[in-house]
Formats: C-alpha cells, structure tokens, sequence
C-alpha cells in the first residue's frame, strides 16, 4: 500500500476531520429550549432598535471603548518599545550591562504575555474593584509584552555587518545604538503599530462585556435583558468603528514622519512612562486588600491544594484550543475551495467579518441557547471566531498572487476548484500554514475567553476560585495558563520555523 | 616617520582554513598604501584585522604602539574604515548616513537632532559636495539611490570623521573612471576647499591597477600572504603578473 504522504496543502485541509465528534456531540447535546429565543436573536440582526437615546447611548459608549482602547495602546507602545530595546541583543552588544538582566526581563514578559488580558482583567477586578482605569491595565500588561516581543524581534534582523560598520566608527554607546535602532524601531511601529490599536479596540469590546465600561458593557447589559435589537445596534456600532477605522488606516499612507512629531511623542511618552509608573505604585501602596492578600496567605507556596478537577481542566482547555486552531486552520480553505463563486465569496467575507466583530463570549451564550455547555461549543464558538481572522488572511494572500498557474489549468480543462487548489492555494499553503501556527499561540490565550462563560477547562476553574477568594488556586491556575501557553509557543516556534 | 602600525606574524584561520599566513607589516605615518591581490586572497580580512573588528588567530599587532584591546577611545576614533559592502543605513537620508561618520565625537544630543533633522549639518554637505553628490539627493533615502551615489555616501562618511588613518576595501567601486581618478587624488592630495582634514595614512584595497599611480606603496597579497612589498616606483609589470 503506498504510504500517505503529508504536504502543505493536506495539512490545511486535515483538521476539517475533526469536525466528526464535534458535531456528533453537538448534535447529541442538542435541545429546542432556547431555540425561540435564538430566532429572535437572529430575526433582531435585521431589524435592530434605531432611536435618538439609543444612537447617543452608542456615541457615548463608543467614545469610552475609543479612550480604553487608545490610552492603552498608547501605553502598551511606550513601554513596548522600552522593554524591547532592552531585551534585544543589539543593546547588549553596545551598552555594557550583564546579559542576565535581558534573560529576566524576557522570562518575565513571556509570563505576562503569555496570560490573556481577560484573566488579568478579572483578577485585578477581584482585587481592585472595577473601573475604567483597571480595565487600561488589564489591556496594557500583555500588550506592552506582546509589543516588546515584536519590537525585539525586528531588532535582531539589524545585520551584524552594520553593528561593525557603525561600532567602528566609535562613537558613544548610545548614540550608536540610537542610530542602529531608529529605522527598524519607526518602521515596525508604522506597520504594526495601528494595527495594535484595532486589537485595542476588539479587546476593549470584550473585557467590556466583563464590565470595564465601553460598548461591550452595553452589548452585554442589553443580551442579559435579551434586548436583541438594541444589542445589534451596539455590535453594529462597534463593527462600523472597526470598519471606518481600517478603511482610514487604508488611506493613510505615511511617508515620510515630521521630526517634531517625533520630538513631541518622544515628550509625551516620557510623561506617560512617569504617570504609568506613578499610578502604578500608587496603586499598589494603597491596595490595602493586596498587600494583606500577599502579606497574610502564603499564596505562592500552598501548592497541595490543587483545585477540584484540576487535571481534567487542563486537559479540557488543552484539547479546546487543538480543536479551535484545527477549525481556525482548515475551515477557510475548505468554505473557499467549495465556493468557486464571486458572490458567494462576498458573503463569506461579509459573514467572516460580523464573526470577527462580535465578541465570543456573546457567541457562546447564544449557542447555549440550544446546546448543552461542552468542549465542542466552547471550540466551535472559539474556531469560527478565529476562522473569521484566518479567512480574511487567506482571502488577501490569494487575491494579491499571480494568477497565471490557475489560469494555465483552467485553460487544459480542469475545474475551477481543481484550479484553485493546485493553482491558487497551493501556493499560498506554506505562509497560510506559518501564520496559522502563530494564530495557534494566540487561541490557547483565547480558551480563556470561552471557557469562563462556557463552563469548561481552566477559565472556568478561575472564575469559581476567584468568587471564592481562594487565592492560592487562582495562582496555581494563572500558573498553569502561563506554562501551557509558553510550551505551546515554543512547540509552535519549532513548527513556523521548518515552515519558514 | 613614526610607525603607526606593526603586525607581527599575524595569521587568520576560518572553518580550519588560513586565510592570512604569517603577515609582517609596518605602517608608517604619512604613507599612501594601494593593497592589491586576487579575489580571496585576504584583503578583506586584512582589513578587519587592521580595525579591530575581526581578531587575529596568531600574532600581535600594535595600533598607535599599543595593542588593539588596550586602544583608549580618543585612539580608535582616529581610524576609519570604507568597507566594501558600504554598510549604510537603507533607511536614512544620506546627510543623515554622512553624519554618523560624526559619532565619535559628538553626544547623544547631535544623534537625535541629526536623526530628526533638527539642523543644517554644513560640514555633513561639505563633504558630499567633495565626493561631487548633487544637493538634491541629500536629504533623500537611500533606498532609490544608485551604487555609485551610495558609494560616494560611505566615502563622505569616512571623510567627515576626519580620521589619521584611514583603511578602505574597494573605495571605488560604482564609480566611474573620472570620477575614481577625481576622488584618488582627492586622498593622495588631501586638498580641498573646505578645510577638512583628509586622512594622512591610507591603506586602500585596490582591483584597479590602473588607480595605484600616486600611492607610496604597494603591497601585493597572494593566498593569504604578503608576496609583494614595494614603492610605487619600483612597481614593474612582472610583479602584477605574479600577484594576478
């Protein structure tokens, strides 16, 4: 029997298979309790509550997920690029501190990274109440590290022939480093600084629905009502921001940066680095909560208390974020692959982009609607939301490529979707492949999204421990989070790498 | 005149390969060197040993009299290297790339208002008016400039630093036979209008044969080791024959 053999392409489509048992226990878990209640839900989609108070409500909800969402990025950048300069190998070249000091700082910025916002948000909930300003903190931890991670990774791409070239000219240390850094630093923050700000804003939406404040709060308060209409309006608001703000992003084109603009953020970030730091620890001296909290219980160390089902927690969220990146991966090739129709795939992309827009936990509470909770809710819920992201990436590669190899099969007489496949995607199958192992890392983050209203795996585990207060399973579970997403990451970096 | 520089018995071995055998060499101040040799026969690494930024295997080599670890700063700033790949920023202006050649002796507060544009840098012009580089591409990136202006970029960085020795690794490449003779002499003669101070020693790596007229010395480098050391005057043909 000749032995199956593994491309490209096979793997992005394989994963489809894994929608055999979903399906089967969804089917299996199936009920018609909710159903009418989903039908208006989705009948609200088309007629959503359009009125004076509810237009201003939306402006003024708007406005506060734009303040979150902006002040947040604004910090998250600041500090990004701080703390990627310092853990960058360039700096060590040039400023003689002890490299110790950059391996800390890198294994302190992967735990951070590595633990959603969701969770810090309701854990710094838990001990500092809410408000707006906690919500910031919560957005600005991972993402100050997600922002240094990129920072310092396209520092390291400076040739080492340049450092030479420059260090040769010996001239003082910081200044040198200035110079080497300065291009690929303004450059990243060109390409991939608003693109942070748009992830700002998706996460500001959803840590609402927790109670931060902003749009997300008002979509959550209206689906608790089951206000459906008025919940539309708000999702239609947020997606419209979204929307405007990416076709804003498209027309602004910056070539070339004024230097006072330069000098005026460089002032601006100095203050914003103070003030941070200031409410910071001010925040912490006066948290008399927090300090009893960590002066009192011996949090770090009472490791025998394990929570109940803690294993299978794990396990659980383990087996969520392989089915979600499975359904993420496999199910935009294959929706593109059996339409082979230019207005089929306008619907696709105007249904991937109200997936992306509406926020998962609002997805997963009305799937409950008519499902039992399960793992193949919470993955179904997480994979098509991630589908939505994963489509939009596939779509743009395929439509920017050279044509020629579909047109060449189409012309000897094969179909179109025979075309498309050895022609089209093909092609595309490596870097789609690349970009989904990176997506993978950011999905395990997002089991914490679902799973904390899903009632399943360690998000779940979280949320009984923290109304419980008891503070040493939380740690044992954030721990958890921590590790599995750095192993996961790790295990994905050997993947991109033989893909790349 | 006073030895700049001295190795003795430097030799440079990569992956277990020599590249350089063996090299005794004295450079004194005030001395035009045109360095000549096949393609790989250690030029290049020549060079980067001669600036510090590749170490020798074996041997010792001594800088201003002094070995190159225990060089004080004010020392290295008088060195300075035209490499061969140029080793520009893509991503600045070329007033801005010619002022790194500044680095040395300036402060933290000159890099950023260079890297802002925060002034006029009147020498940084000077300079590549010397290397005959059109005003209008001064403030250009570099990106969609020729070879042969960004050749002429790394020469004005190396002239603004006003160094007393000055190493280059194929400084003529892209440019064209004018324009080579033109910047030569601009070396060997070290005159120019705007008073800047042109390195007093230079080592050139050269391909040209036809640009080593006006050099003191020649020294001729054959699989990793010195086979020719001469004065310009004493060059005859048969000496290139046997290097080439």
């Amino acid at each position: 029997m000749q032995k199956l053999k593994l491309n490209h392409t096979v793997i992005s489509f394989l994963p489809i298979l894994l929608f055999l048992p979903i399906t089967y226990q969804i089917i299996n878990d199936f009920h018609i309790g909710g159903l009418q209640l989903f039908l208006d839900f989705v009948k609200a989609a088309f007629t959503p509550k359009i009125n004076n108070q509810i237009i201003n409500i939306s402006i003024t909800r708007l406005n506060e997920t734009l303040f979150i969402a902006f002040i947040s990025w604004l910090i998250s950048i600041i500090f990004g690029c701080f703390l990627g300069i310092i853990t960058s190998d360039i700096f060590y070249k040039l400023i003689r501190i002890p490299v110790l000091v950059k391996y800390i700082l890198k294994i302190i910025l992967n735990i951070i990274r590595s633990i959603h916002e969701l969770i810090w948000c309701v854990i710094l909930i838990q001990i500092f109440g809410i408000n707006i300003s906690i919500g910031i903190l919560a957005i600005c931890l991972p993402f100050i590290a997600i922002n240094a991670k990129v920072i310092s990774e396209q520092l390291e791409l400076v040739s080492a022939d340049l450092i030479e070239s420059i260090t040769t000219l010996n001239g003082n240390n910081f200044s040198s480093l200035i110079i080497l850094i300065w291009s690929p630093i303004i450059k990243t923050l060109k390409n991939f600084g608003f693109y942070r700000l748009e992830c700002s804003i998706r996460s500001t939406a959803i840590l609402g629905l927790f109670g931060i404040g902003g749009i997300g709060t008002s979509i959550f308060l209206s689906f608790q009502a089951l206000n459906f209409n008025e919940m539309w309006t708000y999702i239609f608001s947020i997606s419209s921001l979204i929307l405007f703000f990416k076709l804003i992003l498209k027309q602004v084109k910056i070539k070339r940066i004024n230097s006072n603009f330069i000098l005026l953020i460089i002032c601006i970030s100095i203050l914003i680095i103070f003030y941070s730091i200031y409410f910071v620890i001010n925040l912490l001296i006066n948290n008399y909560y927090l300090s009893n909290l960590l002066l009192s219980k011996n949090i770090f160390l009472n490791f025998i208390n394990l929570p109940d089902n803690y294993l299978k927690s794990i396990f659980d969220t383990v087996i969520l974020s392989v089915l979600s990146s499975g359904i993420a991966i496999s199910v935009p090739p294959f929706l593109l692959l059996i339409s082979q129709n230019k207005y089929f795939i306008i619907i696709l992309r105007f249904l991937a982009f109200i997936i992306r827009t509406i926020p998962p936990t609002i997805i997963i509470l009305i799937l409950l609607m008519f499902n039992e909770p399960s793992l193949s809710l919470a993955a179904i819920t997480l994979g098509f939301y991630n589908a939505g992201i994963t489509f939009k990436l596939l779509n743009d590669n395929l439509s920017e490529i050279d044509r020629n190899n579909y047109l060449a099969f189409k012309s000897i007489g094969l179909s179109n979707r025979s075309s498309w496949l050895i022609g089209l995607f093909i092609k595309q199958s490596k870097s789609y492949l690349s970009y989904c192992a990176y997506r993978s890392d950011i999905i395990f983050r997002e089991t914490a999204i679902v799973s904390i209203v899903g009632s399943i795996g360690l998000g779940w585990q979280l949320k009984e421990s923290l109304s419980s207060f008891a503070w040493n399973e939380v740690f044992i579970i954030v721990f958890s989070y921590s590790s599995i997403a750095i192993i996961g990451e790790l295990l994905n970096d050997k993947i991109k790498s033989r893909l790349i | 005149m006073k030895s700049l520089i001295e190795l003795n018995n430097i030799s440079f071995e990569y992956n277990n390969n020599k590249i350089l055998k063996n090299i005794n060499l004295e450079i004194k101040e005030g001395e035009k060197i045109a360095l000549i040799g096949k393609s790989g026969a250690g030029k290049t690494t020549l060079i980067s040993i001669l600036n510090g930024t590749k170490s020798q295997t074996y041997g010792d080599i001594k800088i201003f009299g002094k070995n190159f670890n225990n060089l004080y700063n004010s020392h290295k700033r008088k060195i300075g290297t035209i490499w061969q790949d140029l080793r520009l920023i893509d991503d600045l202006s070329a007033e801005q790339n010619v002022n790194c050649g500044l680095l040395s002796n300036q402060n933290l507060i000159f890099t950023f208002k260079n890297l802002l544009n925060l002034s006029t840098f009147y020498k940084a012009h000077q300079c590549m008016e010397l290397c005959q580089l059109n005003s209008g591409i001064y403030s250009k990136n570099l990106k969609n400039m020729s070879g042969g202006q960004k050749q002429r970029i790394a020469i004005s960085r190396s002239i603004i630093q006003e160094p007393e020795i000055l190493f280059a690794d194929e400084p003529f490449n892209n440019l064209d036979p004018k324009l080579c003779d033109y910047l030569k002499n601009l070396f060997i003669s070290r005159l120019n209008n705007y008073k800047i101070k042109f390195p007093n020693t230079i080592l050139f790596s050269l391909h040209k044969i036809e640009l080593i007229d006006g050099f003191t010395r020649v020294i001729g480098l054959k699989n990793g080791e010195i086979s020719l050391d001469i004065s310009r005057d004493e060059l005859r043909d048969f000496h290139l024959k046997n290097i080439y």
